[in-house]
């Protein structure tokens, strides 16, 4: 008995640990004061403060274009990825392993700065081509480990059936196939999306002079001076993240267990 | 056959081109001189090797990951037996909530605690009023506790869920056998839990150290003057001295860290095996 209450308390502070920070965060993005200062006092007046700040508001659209490109491209690879790989041996299957899961292991910051050098040997401009390729590049094991998360779910044995029955390819593939990974290919693209969305450092050191993305304008704002407009839009950030695992977690169901075996 | 190669081939590709192609031109980079007309040259390395501050850094941001690494599993490891072993409801639950502050943003995260840690901020007055601390003033941002506690906050999630894996594992007619010897608790911890659940314990320490080295958000942000890393003083050399060379090879002097710690700690985790 005095085991498991132990067990809770030790819960409750690691929770404590890791929840209080973002709670104070989004609490005081409802109060008054310009520093995050106590007593507290309720206003909208910092959500109010955002909705007029254009800067900010186009940091977000662009973030949002970004991402949504970066979802659509990683989940069309991601999905080509794992139908031409799947059959294979197990030779092609570990060198495509580990040729996809490498940008999880290389520090984004290298990745960052080796494509930038990558466009000063071609002697290109920042532009957006290579941000967008950039985003692709760390988004898409993302993706990849959720598609092949549920395909280990799917049951051959349908797709032999349509081939038995004289389904070609094709038709394989849209009527049998599709429907069937299409859900853990909207949670992959909404994976994708995501890590896009918060990723900071390959954006910037890629983004394109004059232009921005929110999280860089968020880390600009916190090194030079912030408001509690940045606790408002973090609150933002934070629900719509919230929502979007909810989506994935819904989406992937029991499949979700594959992923952290 | 000819269809699988198609299919494969865009991923591989763009992976391929811009994944590993690049690092190979950080290197090419990294033997050039900043002269007018670029040599080859050793000139970086030598640079990097001979000046004193530059290996105080490396050494700095090696302490700092096996701190950081050290935190995460002395309090990830209770964390995952309980979860494993003692409560048999809600674990699912649980290890959702653990796991979902690690998919929101990273900066958020890290100006979380600039706002939490704040001298007369809210945890500051709230220890004051416990009567923890003498005045409102914490004195932890803008050293370097901060960026290691923020640290252990972004990375500890890969570290319980590591040691659940192997704790789950664990059969519990182990520990059983064990008590029924006549083995002390702390003895069948020591000489039979801890042994059979260190291959989580490795994992986990890869996924957090390896990340770890390479940071330069949480230093940079929550740090202050002092909180310089090997990532941050990169960052400099790219955007405030413009040294994009020795920029490159102490990228390429980071990226071998990262190698060589992730071989040595795979190398652990086989002979475990």
């Amino acid at each position: 008995m005095l085991k498991k209450i132990l067990s809770w308390f030790y819960t409750a502070v690691v929770f404590i640990f890791l929840y209080a920070p973002i709670a104070v965060l989004m609490a005081m993005a409802f109060n008054e004061s310009q520093y995050n200062a106590l007593p507290f006092k309720f206003s909208m007046r910092w959500f109010e403060a955002l909705s007029q700040n254009t800067r900010l508001i186009d940091a977000t659209k662009n973030s949002i274009y970004l991402a949504a490109i970066t979802g659509v491209i990683c989940v069309i690879l991601a999905t080509a990825l794992m139908l031409g790989s799947r059959d294979t041996s197990s030779k092609i299957k570990a060198l495509v392993n580990s040729v996809v899961m490498l940008p999880l292991t290389i520090p984004w910051l290298i990745m960052g700065l080796s494509l930038l050098l990558l466009l000063r040997a071609l002697g290109l401009d920042k532009n957006f081509v290579m941000l967008l390729i950039g985003h692709v590049v760390i988004s898409l094991p993302y993706a990849v480990l959720i598609l092949s998360a549920r395909m280990q779910d799917m049951d051959k044995s349908i797709e032999e059936a349509s081939y038995s029955l004289g389904a070609n390819e094709w038709t394989t593939f849209r009527r049998v196939i599709f429907p069937m990974i299409s859900p853990a290919m909207l949670a992959g693209g909404f994976m994708a999306f995501m890590i896009s969305f918060d990723n900071f450092v390959l954006s910037y050191f890629l983004i394109p002079t004059g232009t921005t993305t929110l999280p860089i304008e968020i880390y600009s704002s916190i090194k030079f001076g912030f408001t509690p407009e940045i606790n408002a839009i973090s609150t933002i950030i934070l629900v719509l993240s919230l929502a979007i695992i909810g989506i994935i977690a819904a989406i992937m169901g029991s499949s979700l267990k594959n992923l952290i075996r | 056959m000819k269809k699988k190669v198609l299919l494969m081939s865009p991923a591989m590709f763009i992976l391929f081109a811009f994944a590993i192609v690049p690092l190979f031109i950080m290197l090419y980079y990294s033997f050039l001189s900043d002269s007018a007309v670029a040599k080859f040259t050793l000139e970086n390395y030598i640079n990097f090797f001979s000046k004193g501050f530059y290996l105080k850094l490396t050494w700095k941001t090696i302490k700092m990951s096996i701190i950081v690494t050290l935190i995460c599993i002395v309090i990830a490891y209770p964390m995952a037996y309980i979860m494993a072993k003692v409560i048999e409801k809600g674990k699912n639950l649980i290890l959702l909530l653990i796991i979902i502050p690690f998919w929101t943003s990273q900066l958020v995260r890290a100006y979380s605690w600039l706002v939490f840690l704040r001298d007369g901020g809210v945890l500051a007055q709230f220890l004051n009023k416990i009567g923890l601390i003498a005045t409102t003033d914490m004195g932890i941002l803008f050293t370097s506790k901060a960026a290691i506690i923020a640290l252990v906050h972004i990375f500890f999630p890969y570290m319980v869920i590591t040691i659940y894996m192997a704790l789950e594992k664990l059969d519990n007619s182990v520990i059983e056998a064990s008590k029924s010897l006549g083995a002390k608790p702390i003895e069948t911890f020591r000489r039979i839990i801890l042994p059979l659940s260190r291959p989580g314990i490795i994992t986990g320490a890869i996924l957090v150290f390896v990340p770890c080295l390479g940071s330069f958000v949480e230093p940079r942000i929550l740090g202050g003057v002092n909180g310089s890393v090997i990532g941050t003083v990169i960052e400099d050399q790219f955007f405030e001295i413009f040294g994009w060379n020795f920029g490159s090879a102490i990228a390429f002097i980071l990226l071998a860290m990262v190698l060589l710690s992730m071989g040595g700690m795979s190398l652990l985790l086989n002979k475990e095996k």
